[in-house]
Parts: C-alpha cells; structure tokens; sequence
C-alpha cells in the first residue's frame, strides 16, 4: 500500500482549529455574556450610587447671615464664581430671633448644606468673626471652599479699601494657570492617567483572562482528552490554539467594554469640551504592547496549566504571573520622573515588564525607534520560547517521562503504562 | 508488507521499564489482538506507535514507511481513558474531531450523521455530551475514531464498561470494516472477548513479548488438552490416571490432561463403563488465557486475576 493522499481536500491549520473550537465554545457561555454585560452595569451603578450619595456637590446649599448686606453679597458672588455656579447662598440680612434654631431644623431636612453666621466687627479694620455650622462635620471640601472664599472676599474688600481700581483687583486675585501642556501632547495628567488606565486594564486581564488558559489546559487533561488530540496534533499546536482562542474571547470582552466606554465619553468630552487624553502613538503603543504582552502572559499561563494538575495547585503558581506586574506598579513612579534612565531602560527590554514599561516610556517621552523595536522583537521571542517551554511541560506534565513523579503521578502513571 | 512495524521498541519511564525490546508486525487487513493483564505495556506500546512519545529506543514503521507525523491522519485511535468535551454539542465535538484528522467541516458533518443514524445515536447528536450516558459517550467517542475512514484503527479496551448490546454492535461494525479492507487492533486484557475475533495477536506481559503469531498457529502449536464433560451418576472416572487436574462442579466438569499428546478416549471409555452417564463429552483446545498463564506462570495469573476483579 503506497501512500494515498488523505482524504478530505481542505487542510485548515491545526492551531487554527484548536483556536477557533476554544473560542466559539466559550463566546456560547451564559457566563460570558453574563459578563459581558453584567460588568458594565455594574460599573455603571456603582459610579450612579456614589453621585447619589455625594448628591449635595452638585449643588451646594448655604445660607449666610450677616447685617453687612454688601459683603454678603460679595461672599455668595465669590462662591459662585469659585464653584463653577454649582454653590449657590441664600443671604439672611435681618435675622429674626428664633433664627438659629430654624436654620438647624432646615439643616435636618436635608435641604441645607449648612449655614454661616457672620457677626460684623465692633470696630472699623477688625475682622468680622465667622460661625460656619455644617450638615456634616466631615464636609471638609465645603468648609474648605467657604473659607477660602471668605478670605477672596476680605481681600478684594480691604484692597478697594486701600484705593486700588476694581480692575487691578480683579487681575490680582484671577487663578494662576499652570500650563504643563507639551506641543503636540496632551497634557501631562491626562497621560499620566492613561498610563494608569492601561496598568490595570493589563492588570486585570491578565489575572482574569489569563488565568482562564491555565484553566482551560487544567481541564482538558482531565477530561483526557488531550489523548485523542495527541493523536494528530503536537502539544505545540494545542498550546498555541488554546492561549489564541481563550485569548481572543478575553480581547471579545474588553474590546466590547471598551469600545461602550468609548462611547460614553465620547459624548461626556464632547460636552466638557476635554480633549481624548491619548495620542495616535498611544493609541498604536498601547494596542501593540498590549496585545503583546496579554499573549506572553497567557502563554505563562499556559505553562502554568501544564504543570498543574488542580485548580488549588495553580493558585500557589500565580504569584510567578503577578510578580513582574507587581515589580512594575513599585517602579512606575521612578519611571515615569525618569524615562530615559538605567531603570527604565532595563525594565523595557526584559520581556515580561516591556508591555508596561515600554508603553509608559513611549506615553512619557518617546525613546529611539531602535529601541522600540528590539523590545517588540523582545516579546515575540519570549512568546514562542515560552510556548514552547510550556509544550515540553505539558507533554513531560501528562505523560510523565524524564522527570521525577511525585506520588499522584506515579499512581497516574501506573494506570497509563 | 505491514501496516506496522515496531522494531526492538523500548521505553523507560523514570526507574521504571514500561516496554522492553519489543517488536511486532500488523498485517493488512487484519484483526491483530494485543494482549496482557492490565499494566503490561499494551498502552504505552500503542503511544509509540502513534507518537504521542517516542521510544527510547528501537523503530516505529507505519505503512512500511518509517515514522512520520503524516501517517497519523490514516489511524483512527480509541484512547482507553475515553474523554470528550462536556458542555460541547455531540455534532460540534465530531465535526471538530474530523477536522482535525484533516476533513473538511462539511464532509465531516456529513459523516457524523451517518454514523450516528449506524450506531442508533441520532437523537443526540443536538445534545450536549454531558447529557448523555455513559454507553452514548462511548460510542461518539467510538464514532470520531471512525469519521476519517482510517486505514488503520487503534481500539484501546473498547468493550470496557459497555453493555452486551452495544459491545456486539461495536464488534459487528468492525468485523464489517475489516472486511472492507481495514486493519484493526485490539489492545485488551480481556483476552476471552477477542479470541473468536483476531487472526493474529501478541501476548506481552511485563513490557516484553511472551509469545505472538497467527491464532491458528499459537493454538496449534498447544495441545488439545482440555475436555469439558456434562454428566450424570458417578463421578469416579475423575480420578483416571489420564488426568491431571479436574474441576467437578456436580453435574459439570473441566478438566485438563496429562502429557504432551493427549488423548481423551480412554477417559470415556473408563467413564461410561463405569456407568456415568455422559451428556455432553468436549475435547477443547486452551484458551488464549489458559495459554497465557501457562506461559507467564502464576504470578502473569496474579496480574490476570486482579485485573479482573478491578473491572
């Protein structure tokens, strides 16, 4: 019998194969869509319950009592400007007796924020003396808004007192704006959030999702399956399709998320007038970086899997995933002051801190095109040793030869021989 | 030429020889038992054969070629530990299966119909394979060995845990595939249920060959010294100098003789003028057990036994 040519025209790659089963199965999950879902409203009403519970800061509340009318006035005008319109003050310039008491009662309703009660000075150049009485004693931000407000007031007064034009005052007392804008560059803040943002969206994908290829590879040996793919494919091409199809539904999910929050501020920028806090080289860095490092770690992950045999065994292991992100995050500050130093350099060319790192320093101040490219080579290497790393494990981890079994594994291997 | 070859195949696992210069050769078309208690080998033999590992030692030829990873998309393999996806559609599961030993989706679908409708599974093919029982399982599992048309087809214990009606119905469908030209081998410790069904088997024991050939050969080559006896009356002629160890069960008895050239007439002979009365007299040749424990001596009987009593 020579040889035939295999039956069946069409050869679609192997890994291919596995990739698009681990995907279609696991995108048909209740669970997933659950998630899916779940999580974003979830977000969403967390973010609702907290401006419901700091509902006031929309629109803080007060009531001055002062004899001076003039500088009442004055302070809730003060206010106003200080708040962006969102402090408003009811001024109460003849208090009646009994006022006090009805002032804590509206302060009891809720519909009050807290009142202040200015007793006007015995003599000409002495300071009123101020009673600020609050709903919450814990409300430090209005305390603090109001007596910096009172302090503007008392200035801008005894500056017009002393001659000086109202317009002089006005340019004295107008904020100081720091402009940390670079040409061309969002500011600074906004980038320094975005490389937060991408920190813990890295962070989380990869406990969350990577840690679900692990599971996976856990859960294939032991339904023994592996056995019949064994039969026609090598452990590479397994491993390969599980972290690309496993892989893929996490980047499903985060894609689904994302592109919703993108969404949402689109229209929250457009109405503040902000501009997107990244610039097409993020955008670019941070996709590459990302991609790239949610694959290494999966493929960690993967080896991980290869060795465990128990869900409880695997978990003793993740600490070997986290530490190169919890590396990170100690780092990041001393990084991010000096993106160009020893540090940074080193930690943006080993592997498993590159994604992070690498992106930070592009987010920062952009390094040589060179180097960019020796830490993206960088990953792709580590990818394919690790793969392969992990193949050999799970082979060796399966199977059991050329390592020395434990005691589970010899009773397995045993019942296999 | 053979379908396969393993040639002085040797397998060490740690301190432990799990196969050790073992060689044997598959004819086509042919149904070829590999045979030995449970822990002998026969496994760790068939994952050489189909490169799930590499000996240590020795040749795997397949198809009279040296080993390639090609070959395989020719062999249809029924691990022994049987698995399949859980939560995955009996369908989906095929259809993935057969793609991956290199059939397109919809010819595998197509297949995995007609086997279904074969095998009396169609009802649930819709369904999640952890809905099903434990025979149904089997017989998908049995099924996804098949979709390729493989030339040939690796069946590890496949009658363990299947009832009497569905082990016949395995057995038929590859008696028939036999006859269209497929080999088949058969790895079991239950060497009673394929002694009707192979014309070649191996008997290992230990990781080592203790004895192969054609069925026909290694039986001939023991003597006929088995006679099974039904009668009624006297069981004295039980103790005729022609026998060397008998079992009476009243009524029944087994029992074996003595010598390198038996001859059971005078035990009749002796039985019937003693006035027993003989319902059923049967001259038998060794089963392939008997064969085997008499080859390996009382501990291969030991392994044989506690096999047994595992299943």
């Amino acid at each position: 019998m020579g040889w035939r040519q295999w039956k069946g025209a069409v050869r679609v790659n192997n890994t291919l194969l596995v990739a698009r089963r681990e995907y279609v199965e696991r995108i048909r999950t209740k669970g997933f869509l659950v998630m899916t879902v779940l999580v974003p409203l979830i977000l969403v009403g967390i973010g609702f319950a907290v401006s419901m519970v700091n509902g006031h800061s929309n629109g803080t509340k007060i009531v001055i009592v002062s004899a001076d009318r003039h500088f009442a006035d004055d302070l809730a005008e003060e206010l106003k400007t200080a708040s962006h319109g969102t402090a408003t003050a009811e001024i109460v310039s003849q208090p009646k007796d009994g006022m006090r008491s009805e002032l804590n009662a509206r302060l009891k309703e809720r519909g009050l924020d807290g009142y202040l009660w200015v007793t006007p000075a015995a003599a000409a150049g002495v300071r009123p003396t101020f009673e600020w009485t609050p709903k919450a004693k814990a409300d430090i931000v209005t305390q603090s808004n109001i007596s910096s407000a009172i302090r503007s007031t008392l200035t801008r007064e005894g500056l017009l007192r002393s001659g000086m034009s109202g317009a002089e005052v006005e340019s004295l007392l107008k904020p100081v704006d720091l402009d940390s804008t670079e040409a061309g560059k969002p500011s600074g803040l906004a980038s320094l959030a975005s490389v937060y943002a991408i920190f813990f969206i890295m962070y989380f994908t990869i406990v969350q999702y990577g840690m679900n290829v692990s599971r996976s590879i856990i859960e294939e040996k032991s339904s023994r399956i592996f056995e019949v793919l064994l039969s026609t494919i090598k452990p590479e091409e397994m491993l390969a399709g599980k972290v690309l199809g496993v892989g893929a539904v996490g980047l499903t999910q985060i894609g689904i998320w994302v592109g919703a929050a993108l969404a949402y501020f689109k229209f929250a920028l457009v109405a503040t007038g902000m501009q997107f806090p990244l610039s097409g080289v993020q955008m670019i860095a941070f996709i590459v970086f990302f991609l790239l490092g949610y694959t290494l770690f999966s493929s960690v992950a993967a080896a991980l899997g290869a060795m465990c045999s128990s869900e409880q065994e695997l978990q003793q292991l993740n600490m070997v995933l986290m530490l190169p992100l919890i590396l990170c995050s100690v780092f990041i500050f001393r990084i991010i002051t000096d993106s160009d130093g020893l540090l940074a350099k080193a930690f943006s060319f080993f592997p498993f801190t590159t994604p992070l790192i690498m992106y930070v320093r592009i987010s920062v101040k952009q390094p040589p095109t060179w180097q960019i490219a020796l830490s993206v080579f960088d990953l792709v290497v580590a990818i394919a040793v690790v793969i392969w790393l992990a193949s050999k494990i799970y082979r060796v981890g399966i199977l059991m030869y050329g390592k020395k079994p434990n005691l589970p594994e010899i009773m397995r291997w045993l019942k296999y021989s | 030429m053979a379908i396969v070859e393993l040639q002085n195949i040797r397998k060490v696992y740690d301190a432990k020889v799990a196969v050790e210069g073992l060689s044997l050769m598959i004819e086509p078309g042919t149904m070829f038992g590999l045979l030995g208690p449970n822990g002998s080998g026969k496994s760790s033999t068939i994952r050489m054969m189909i490169g799930i590992t590499q000996p240590d030692s020795g040749t795997v030829r397949l198809f009279d070629q040296p080993f390639d990873r090609k070959a395989l998309h020719r062999i249809g393999y029924l691990p022994e530990e049987r698995g399949l996806y859980k939560k995955m559609k009996v369908i989906d599961q095929l259809v993935f299966l057969g793609q991956l030993h290199g059939l397109d989706a919809v010819t595998a679908n197509k297949r995995a119909h007609a086997w279904c409708e074969r095998m009396q599974i169609s009802d649930a093919i819709e369904k999640k394979t952890e809905e099903l029982s434990k025979g149904m399982q089997q017989k998908i599992q049995f099924i996804a060995s098949l979709l390729h048309e493989p030339d040939l087809i690796i069946m590890d214990e496949p009658f363990s845990g299947l009832d009497p009606v569905n082990a016949t119905l395995l057995m038929d469908t590859l008696v028939e595939l036999r006859k269209r030209g497929k080999t088949i081998l058969f790895s079991t410790h239950r060497m009673d249920q394929v002694e009707k069904l192979c014309d070649s088997i191996a008997l290992i024991s230990r990781g080592k060959l203790v004895l192969s050939g054609t069925m026909r050969a290694v039986k001939s080559s023991y003597p006929k010294n088995r006679v099974q006896v039904y009668f009624e009356g006297d069981a004295g002629f039980l103790n005729h100098p022609s026998i060397e160890s008998a079992k009476n069960y009243s009524g029944m008895a087994e029992i074996k003789l003595a010598g390198s050239a038996p001859d059971a007439q005078p035990l009749l002979a002796a039985a019937v003028n003693g006035g027993t009365r003989i319902n059923r007299f049967e001259v038998m040749e060794p089963t392939l057990e008997e064969i085997f424990i008499e080859r390996v001596g009382p501990d291969g009987l030991e392994t044989v036994e506690g096999s047994r009593a595992r299943e």
